[in-house]
């Protein structure tokens, strides 16, 4: 049980690529947190940094109130599962879960029952003497899990846990390793490439993009409040709506259209300012009747989602994206008014960093 | 219609024809290669327990003689033994050398890593060979291992060394990073990384690795009839060069008996570690 603390910390590669550039957060104790970005943000690499795989270029890592920056991966009292799993192929499950106690000097007989023991948590119960080759992708996964738990560490790293796995099996897969997580109530970090998955599953998200740190927060926080355009438009299963617009008369106008002042923007724009105006397609109502305060359009593309429905309406030069439940999907190029909450709508400066709290 | 038939039949004629001489010709080529393979085999067979063994290949006027002989010749079974130590040492010694080496190659980036090995790889084979044989034996001598099973032994591992590292960097080469980090991450040290990981997923490598050393050592004549002097020490591929007539003339039965005996222990050896380690791998990563 410990937090996580890093501390300016960089890692720089030979050549002078940072793949980590000044990173300072904290992993609270017991905490479930994401490292989330696209491909070569750096959050393999800060991961890798944590559990000492690779060495820290200036910068310091707490964990709990040890400083481990220069100490070996081994010394670190943690654990890590791979994105392959990395099982040994020539020993058995049994073997596998109780690796870590064979290094600690366990006798036989006792490591081999305490694997006993971590796979019956994990329902490995029959397959202890199977080698690796002869499991499924879940199984697998559940024996990688279990070499971590056996060898009690106060921290777990997950290096994209779920992304080896098909795309059924890995929402029960993210389901289990929830419980397992709020069961065992060790400090985990995990990497992925998946916003949907971080939002799941996560207590806290860290957004990367290139080496830093774009937003730390709860999956709502992100969610709803990006802090700049990159998480805006990284965060969410459908993009949100980003769209030039112009501060006219304590209004924004947004592709001809005269909106209300996103409230968390007020008082903190000037008269003519051009910022980038967002909503998420979710937080967007339509209606067919008129409405005042709303887009009016055209529908010009629908994509069914199941239980719900994503418009594209034509909104003067731009697209407006909404959700709308099944029931009320209408006919293409139907005319539709589509409404903003002014407390659902953003606003974002010219550098992309959202204006207000 | 007619003069379509005529046409395709005397067309198809000679391509039977040319199908058949072709058949002919390749079955020909392969009994040709293959007597020239087997024919030495036969011999190593039936020599032994010919009363009167020549150099051609004939049903033998069956014996146990030649062995009787051999068996009472001094030194030559005592030779065998000696084979399989100078052997034996030199394939543990390239062994472990030859996976430490490897297993460091491949994992650490030195600059110019690869041009080093393609090096040695070129520059191997002078070390057995017969062009640095007086500076070999002069170091030898320095070192107080003439006529030593030992000094025999370094220099055979050390002239087949090369090789090993190359063959085995590769296998070395293709274990995934991950699991090594992986026993990092749990506290193991390298060498026990090594043993835990590298050694068995590297096995069929290093069993072909300990077939070719012995292969190597065994035919080895050169070394050991320089560096050996104690007749009690040389191995048997420098004894058999001792059995002549007293009339000068190589004797065929003591040669021909003892190349069987010499010869069995290697493809004893070949079928065990074939069938015992043969090219198998079973990965764990999915991907």
């Amino acid at each position: 049980m410990a937090s996580i603390v890093t501390t300016s910390l960089v890692k720089e590669y030979p050549g002078g690529v940072r793949g980590v550039n000044g990173l300072s957060l904290t992993v609270n104790d017991g905490e479930f947190f994401a490292l989330l970005g696209p491909s070569g943000c750096g959050k393999t690499t800060l991961l890798r940094t944590i559990a000492g795989l690779e060495k820290t270029t200036s910068g310091r890592i707490n964990i709990g109130d040890r400083d481990v920056t220069d100490l070996e991966p081994g010394k670190r009292k943690i654990a890590m599962v791979f994105q392959d799993y990395a099982l040994f192929p020539h020993m058995s499950v049994a073997d596998n879960i109780s690796y870590p106690l064979k290094i600690q000097k366990m006798r036989k007989t006792d490591r081999l029952e305490e694997a006993e023991k971590v796979g019956d948590g994990l329902s490995l119960q029959g397959l202890m003497e199977r080698r690796p080759g002869q499991l499924s992708g879940g199984q697998q996964q559940r024996v990688a899990l279990g070499r971590a738990i056996a060898s009690r560490p106060e921290v777990f790293l997950f290096d994209e846990p779920l992304s080896n796995l098909d795309a059924r099996l890995r929402l029960e897969a993210r389901t289990f390793l929830k419980k397992l997580q709020i069961d065992l109530g060790i400090t985990t970090v995990f990497v992925t490439h998946d916003q949907a998955e971080a939002l799941a599953l996560a207590d806290r998200i860290a957004i990367m993009k290139a080496g830093t740190l774009q937003q730390l927060g709860s999956p709502r926080e992100v969610f709803q409040r990006p802090a700049n355009i990159f998480v805006a438009s990284f965060v969410g299963s459908t993009p949100m709506n980003l769209l030039p617009a112009t501060v006219q008369d304590g209004r924004v106008l947004v592709s001809g259209t005269s909106l209300p002042l996103p409230a968390s923007a007020e008082g903190l724009v000037a008269e003519g300012q051009s910022v980038t105006w967002g909503a998420r397609p979710e937080y967007l109502h339509m209606s067919t009747t008129e409405t005042a305060d709303a887009f009016l359009g055209g529908v010009t593309i629908s994509e069914n989602l199941g239980a719900s429905v994503l418009l594209s309406i034509s909104v003067g030069e731009s697209n407006v994206r909404v959700v709308v439940g099944e029931d009320q999907e209408p006919s293409m190029g139907t005319s539709v008014w589509v409404k903003v909450e002014p407390r659902r709508s953003l606003l974002f400066d010219s550098d992309g960093d959202r204006i207000g709290k | 219609m007619n003069s379509m038939q005529a046409t395709a039949d005397s067309s198809a004629r000679p391509a039977l024809m040319r199908h058949f001489l072709g058949l002919m010709g390749k079955t020909l080529f392969i009994a040709l290669v293959l007597a020239f393979f087997v024919i030495p085999v036969l011999w190593l067979v039936f020599a032994p327990f010919d009363a009167h063994p020549s150099l051609t290949i004939k049903a033998p006027q069956f014996t146990f003689h030649n062995f009787e002989v051999l068996f009472q010749t001094p030194g030559a079974i005592a030779s065998l033994g000696n084979s399989i130590i100078l052997a034996l040492g030199t394939m543990i010694l390239v062994l472990v050398l030859g996976a430490l080496a490897s297993y460091a190659l491949s994992r650490v980036k030195i600059p110019g890593r690869d041009i080093l090995l393609y090096t040695l790889l070129l520059l191997s084979s002078i070390i057995t060979g017969t062009a640095a044989m007086v500076p070999t034996f002069l170091l030898m001598v320095k070192l107080g291992l003439i006529d030593s099973q030992l000094g025999v032994i370094l220099i055979l591992g050390s002239g087949i060394m090369p090789t090993v590292i190359f063959i085995l960097k590769d296998f070395m080469d293709s274990i995934p990073k991950s699991y090594e980090e992986s026993a990092r991450i749990y506290g193991a040290k390298p060498l026990r990384i090594l043993w835990d990981v590298g050694v068995p997923l590297a096995r069929p490598g290093l069993a072909t690795i300990a077939v070719w050393a012995v292969v190597q050592v065994w035919g080895n004549f050169l070394v050991p009839y320089i560096l050996l002097q104690t007749p009690s020490r040389t191995p048997a591929a420098v004894v058999i060069y001792t059995f002549y007539t007293e009339g000068g003339q190589p004797n065929l039965a003591l040669i021909s008996a003892f190349s069987l005996l010499f010869s069995i222990p290697v493809i004893a050896m070949y079928f065990f570690v074939n069938t015992r380690y043969g090219f198998r791998f079973y990965g764990g990563i999915k991907s």
